[in-house]
């Protein structure tokens, strides 16, 4: 286990170099930052500057729902999305087959797919979004309970399990269908994690909650902090999320029982 | 100008692209979504009644309409631009006996040909799946053809202006991104242009973003009375206009300062 988190350090430091290699590109990514910041905050302004609630979810809620899905996106781009796509993206290894220096390293394949390559400006992303957490906090004038801020860290605990566990098995299905960019799939329906599930149509809705589940990624978050969640809906969270990851690692076992390799 | 050449370039391109379509087509689902999701938000917001003036089947008409303008008007090209300058690619184009604008044209055409052969069955399908409320008249219909082709060449024109600053400055695609987001904000994406509030309203009016998108769905929706339509027209060919003498200043002055790297 040790070597695990020594591992991630070493990650962390490399990916850390290479990043600050390239100076100019911190003001391209700011602007990137920036610029998803201000559209979607000005994206709800416009909405409820029309109306004051869609389905009972008022200003003050849906922007904790973003401020989540900032949050979440952000601690997706630091690490999980770097390393998955350095694997399966366009141009990744296993299009090139140089996944085999992966499968030969002495440690978990699954580990190192996962950890091993991070984008620390997703930190300034995490910032803008518990800003936006915060106005929203603000916003709904109310203060917190201690057992609302638990309740809430877990259910991010929950969400960022499932959204992991969710990009790998889109990730793994790049075994069976090499050449298909699954995950581009994922990011499409992730955009709606933007607005509160309770706003879309009855089908959409339940398909947002079991079949993609961003509604448990950004909604259940958010309302345990803004309402009172159930205790069932929380321990419900936890066991989808422990769940979903156990699966997600079995289908990339099995997925990794089919890479071939390739070659020019 | 050699243009059968470039017609044959045309062609030759979109055929290739066909061979590539999952790809494509991965790329136009992804850019759906978000006119999809503002679809059905202010659709649930105006529920059985009104939001803003506007009815469930109109909100739905609207973005039905508006993710169809959207893909036809984008100008997904602009972003290799500044690729092909950078790489020295644009050597072997400057070779050619036409303008390396055909290069651009063909590949903007053959992406609309592989894009449409998805989105729209798949507006179609949603169009029976949400009943949309939408009968324009005739003249909506008429004026919505040229107003759709402006869009197009605004969108494509203004994009290619700024793709071309790669010339002076390397990263000039954060520009494009920037224009993304305006787009977004500005020509009807996030809600119609006319619900918009005030000052942002204001902002959409004036500069030239509704007139790629929002303006030719607002046309068709018939959401524009005589006098908003005649100023959206002159506001579009007057903004045509200056994109045009943009591109032609920025490409005149850039390839003769081009110099390729590389070997």
């Amino acid at each position: 286990m040790r070597r695990y988190f020594r591992l991630i350090r070493v990650f962390i430091a490399l990916s850390a170099q290479e990043e600050i290699a390239y100076r100019a590109n911190f003001l391209v990514s700011a602007l990137h930052s920036l610029l998803n910041f201000g559209t979607g905050l000005l994206g709800l302004v416009v909405l409820f500057d029309q109306v004051e609630a869609v389905h009972g979810w008022d200003y003050a809620s849906t922007l904790a729902v973003l401020g989540v899905y900032l949050s979440v996106s952000a601690l997706r781009g630091l690490f999980i999305s770097p390393s998955l796509d350095s694997l399966v993206g366009m141009d990744g290894d296993i299009w090139r087959g140089e996944f085999d220096f992966t499968l030969i390293r002495p440690a978990n394949t699954q580990f190192l797919a996962s950890f091993r390559r991070w984008r620390l400006f997703a930190l300034v992303d995490l910032a803008l979004g518990l800003l936006v957490l915060g106005a929203a906090l603000v916003q709904l004038n109310t203060a917190l309970t201690g057992a609302q801020v638990i309740t809430f860290l877990l259910t991010l605990c929950a969400s960022v399990m499932v959204l992991y566990a969710v990009l790998l098995v889109f990730a793994s299905l790049v075994f069976w269908n090499p050449g298909f960019l699954f995950t581009w799939v994922f990011d499409g329906l992730f955009q709606m994690a933007r607005y509160p599930v309770g706003m879309y149509p009855g089908g959409l809705r339940l398909a947002l909650t079991w079949i993609v589940p961003v509604g448990i990624i950004t909604t259940v978050p958010a309302r345990a902090l803004t309402h009172d969640l159930p205790p069932g809906l929380l321990v419900g969270a936890l066991v989808f999320a422990g769940t979903a990851v156990l699966i997600a690692s079995i289908l990339f076992r099995a997925g990794l029982g089919r890479y071939a390799s390739a070659s020019s | 100008m050699n243009h059968r050449g470039g017609l044959a370039l045309i062609q030759s391109t979109w055929l290739s692209w066909m061979q590539h379509r999952s790809f494509f087509f991965l790329l136009a689902f992804g850019w759906m979504i978000p006119p999809l999701i503002y679809l059905f938000v202010w659709a649930t917001a105006a529920g059985g009644g009104t939001a803003a003036g506007l009815t469930r089947g109109e909100f739905t008409a609207y973005y039905l309409v508006l993710i169809l303008v959207n893909q036809l008007t984008y100008a997904q090209t602009n972003w290799t631009v500044g690729d092909i300058i950078r790489s020295g690619d644009l050597n072997r184009l400057l070779l050619y006996p036409m303008s390396p604008l055909y290069n651009t044209l063909a590949t903007e055409l053959a992406g609309k040909v592989v894009y449409m052969t998805f989105v729209i069955p798949v507006t179609g399908g949603l169009a029976l799946l949400l009943r949309p409320d939408l009968h324009p008249s005739l003249t909506d219909v008429l004026a919505f053809v040229p107003a759709l082709l402006f869009a197009w060449a605004l969108r494509f024109l203004w994009g290619y202006w700024l793709a071309l600053l790669a010339f002076w400055v390397t990263r000039a695609d954060s520009l494009l991104a920037v224009q993304d987001a305006l787009i977004f904000l500005l020509a009807g994406q996030v809600a119609p242009t006319t619900i918009l509030p005030g000052l942002i309203r204001f902002a959409a009016v004036i500069l030239p973003f509704r007139y790629m998108v929002g303006f030719p769905v607002e046309v068709l929706t018939g959401q524009l009375d005589r006098a908003d339509l005649i100023a959206g027209f002159a506001a579009q060919i007057g903004w045509l206009v200056i994109a045009f003498v943009l591109y032609q200043v920025m490409w005149r002055r850039g390839v003769r300062r081009y110099t390729a790297i590389g070997g």
